[in-house]
Parts: C-alpha cells; structure tokens; sequence
C-alpha cells in the first residue's frame, strides 16, 4: 500500500533523512520509534508530503505521489494525519472542524457530514461535545476530536505524529484506546510514538529509526524482546 | 450677557445664513463616500500584496516589498496630487472617485502589513492540519487561516479605517469639498475662525465615535468562539 524507497530528506545542511525504504502493506500497524531527532516524524511528515523530500520515491497504492504529475491534494484525502499537537480549527465547534473538509470538498452533502461527526464523535466518545469549541476541551478530548476529524474523509491509510506527546499522563489512555480500536478494524496505520507498551500491544511491526535510517524492524516480539542491533538494545534499555 | 449675543450672531452667520450649513452636511457625505470606496479599496489591495510578499516566489515578494515601500515612503498628500493630477489628468471621472482610488492605494499599502502579520500569527499547524485533509492551499487560506487572522488584526485593522477617514482631510488639495473643506471655505466666507473649525472638529469626532461603537459590536461577535 505504502512503498518508500531510498528516502532522503535535508534541511540545508542538516541530513535527516539519509536513505529510507520500506514496504507497508494494507491493514498493517506499523509503530516507528526510536530517539529524538532521529527522523522518525519527518519519515511520517513525507508520506503525506507535508514536507518534500529531497531524494528518493514514495508509492501510495501503485502511484507516485512525490512526481511532478501527483495530485497531492487528492491522495491526502486518503491519508488522515494526527498532529501531536492536535491542531484543531479553534474559530469553529467540534462539529464544524469535523465537516470541514469533506464539505468544501463537496465529498458529502452538509447532512451527511453532520450525520458522519456524529457517529464518529460517538465512536471516539465525545456525542456531548458536537457544538462546542476547542477551547474548552482538554487535551485528550482535543486529540480525540482530530482523530474523529480525519477520519470524517474516510481515509484508506492514518498517520499518527506522536499522538499522545502533548497530553497530560491520565489523558494517554482515552487517546490510546481510541487509536486501540481503529486498529482492530483493519484500518492501515503508521504511528509515531514514545509509548512503548502501546506499540508492543497494537502494532504488527515496529522500525526502529535512528541517526536518519532504520535501524531494525521486525514484530514486536523480535524487537523489544529480542533486539538485534546494538543502538536498538541502548535505546530500549533507557526508555522501557 | 454679550457673549450670549455675540455667539448666537457669529453661529448665525456662520452656519444659517445662505444655509451655510448644508457645505459642512454635503462635505460629511463626500467624506463618508470617498472613506468607504477607499476602504474597501484598501483591504481589496492590502490582501493581495500581503499574499504578495508571502508568497514563495520572489518576483511576486518583490512586488509586495517595493509596493509598501513606496506608499509608506511618501506622504500621502504627495501620492494623492500625483494620482490626481498625474495619473488620472486626462480622465474625467468624479473627483471623489479618483480621491477614493488614491487613499484606497495609499491605505493597502499599510492593511497587506496588517493582513502580513496577520496570516503570520496563526500557528502552521493549521495550514498543514487543513492541507492534511485534502484542502488546496486557497481553500486553507479562506476557511482556515482568513478567519482566524481577521479576528487577531481586527483592532488594528479598526485603527487603519480610523486613520483613513482623518487621512481624507486633505482632499481640499485637490479641489474636493470635504468636512475640512467645508470649515475652511466658511471660515474664509465669514472670517470667523472659532465656529467652523470647532464644528467641522465634532463632526469627525462624532462620525469616528459612531465607528467605533459599531466595530466594537462587530469585534464582540467575533470572539464568540474563545473563552477569555
């Protein structure tokens, strides 16, 4: 579903990304995780070409998206992203900021989108807060509301950018769950995270990213139980 | 009581007789129409160059820089004659209308700032949130990014429109009977300079205050959606 080959990615003279490639199937849970500055968001930020990578190709579904003749805009509607920082509209209501996109796209009718952030403001738990704005949500209901928000476009794939970095510890869980679940329905899904028990539990394969490159992949048994290179061990020995 | 006397003749002579005061009610009406046009005129132009020198290609920031500059570099009584005398000397159009054209030039030049700083202020987060979904960068801009920067210039902007409006005093410059005008010419006529000045003084006052309350309405409205 996702295929990336020779990843490259600079800021000046600053080599992010030095030569990524991987393969992502559809249905599949895939946790990247690894130490800061290691690439890892600007790994995800490329899929969807929030940034432009410098070298190298990414296919989504057989086509390239990072070509001269893409149309980003329409493969990204296929492609939710969860921002750490949520970055939820905060001039419109919950309901508003779900609608938003797929009305202005004319993907569905107003009523349809409306009917839509209501089943999904249920699914992630949040019904009572339809017409309220951001602002008076706390941070996991915020993260809850984007991931309803995304989902509102019907997307094929689901790019989380360290989901729960920004919240409190006792909202981690609500947040957590949700994400829990949409794994379980077989939706495709990237994940950028610090939560190592989350990935060990949902994902079906972790990569652990470092200095720019992958480092090691495997199931989650192999790499937290069994980690093969050296970097991995030392990483996993600090955090877990 | 001779002031009493006195004051009463001089407000006679100056604003009754040969009805004078219809020069300082015609002259509110060109200030309030050349203001207007000038108005929307400002904000049409200040967008566009502030998407200008936003903008990721340089020939087009150019233009926004060199736009700016010029118009905060002179004053704006000099870029009025030029534009009237200048560039629109051989059109016959309104005076008024050629006077809305040269403040709503001058005062883009100061609302793309406005407008600049404006669009600067909100978070990229929500440019890449709104391009995330699918949206083009027009429709982020309009449904994202627009909203939400007008309401954080909106006392600003507010302050600009308040300028405009003193700004238009000098249309007399060219010909145009404006409020100013209007209290010169009767000053002139009746060569009592205390009256007209004061009067043409209040009704600014009272023509700005009465733009205020109604922006300040209009500023409420707006922040419905924070809780501060």
């Amino acid at each position: 579903m996702i295929e990336v080959k020779n990843l490259q990615k600079r800021f000046g003279d600053n080599h992010v990304l030095k030569g990524v490639s991987e393969h992502i199937s559809k249905g599949e849970v895939v946790a990247v995780i690894g130490p800061s500055g290691s690439g890892k968001s600007t790994f995800l930020r490329c899929l969807n070409r929030l940034e432009e990578a410098t070298e190298g190709e990414i296919y989504v579904d057989g086509e390239l998206i990072n070509g001269p003749k893409a149309n980003i805009n329409r493969i990204r509607q296929k492609m939710g992203m969860v921002f750490q920082h949520f970055n939820l509209f905060p001039h419109l209501t919950v309901k508003a900021n779900i609608t938003l996109a797929p009305v202005t796209l004319k993907i569905m009718s107003k009523k349809e989108a409306e009917e839509k952030a209501l089943y999904l403001l249920e699914r992630v738990g949040l019904s009572d807060k339809a017409n309220v704005y951001p602002a008076s949500l706390s941070g996991g209901q915020k993260q809850r509301v984007a991931i309803a928000r995304a989902l509102a476009m019907n997307p094929e794939i689901m790019l989380f950018d360290e989901p729960t970095s920004a919240l409190d510890p006792e909202m981690v869980g609500e947040v957590l769950d949700v994400i829990k679940d949409l794994a379980q329905s077989g939706m495709t899904m990237v994940i950028v995270t610090h939560e190592m028990g989350f990935a060990r539990e949902v994902a079906n394969r972790v990569l652990f990213m470092d200095n720019g490159v992958i480092m090691e992949r495997g199931t989650p048994q192999e790499v937290f139980g069994n980690p093969q290179n050296e970097r991995t061990r030392l990483f996993l020995s600090k955090v877990l | 009581m001779d002031w009493v006397e006195n004051f009463k003749s001089e407000f006679f002579r100056c604003f009754i007789r040969e009805d004078r005061y219809m020069l300082l009610v015609k002259g509110l009406g060109v200030t309030v129409k050349i203001s207007f046009f000038a108005l929307l005129l400002g904000i049409l132009i200040g967008f566009l160059i502030a998407l200008c020198s936003l903008s990721k290609k340089k020939p087009l920031r150019a233009i926004g820089k060199v736009y700016t500059d010029i118009i905060r570099g002179t004053p704006s009584v000099t870029q009025l004659m030029i534009i009237y005398f200048v560039v629109f000397a051989s059109v016959h159009w309104s005076k008024w209308i050629i006077c809305a054209i040269a403040f709503g030039i001058n005062s883009g030049g100061y609302v793309s700032e406005i407008f600049r700083a404006g669009i600067l202020s909100i978070d990229k987060g929500q440019t890449e949130a709104g391009r995330s979904l699918g949206l083009t960068s027009a429709q982020t801009m309009v449904k994202i990014i627009l909203p939400q920067a007008l309401k954080n210039i909106f006392p600003t902007l507010c302050n600009e429109f308040i300028v405009l409006i003193k700004e238009t005093a000098i249309v007399g410059y060219v010909g145009l009977m404006d409020i100013q005008k209007a209290g010169d010419f009767i000053k002139s006529a009746t060569f009592i300079a205390f009256m007209p000045l004061i009067a043409t003084a209040v009704i600014y006052y009272v023509l700005i205050k009465l733009l205020t309350l109604i922006l300040g309405k209009v500023e409420k409205s707006m922040r419905k959606s924070d809780l501060r």
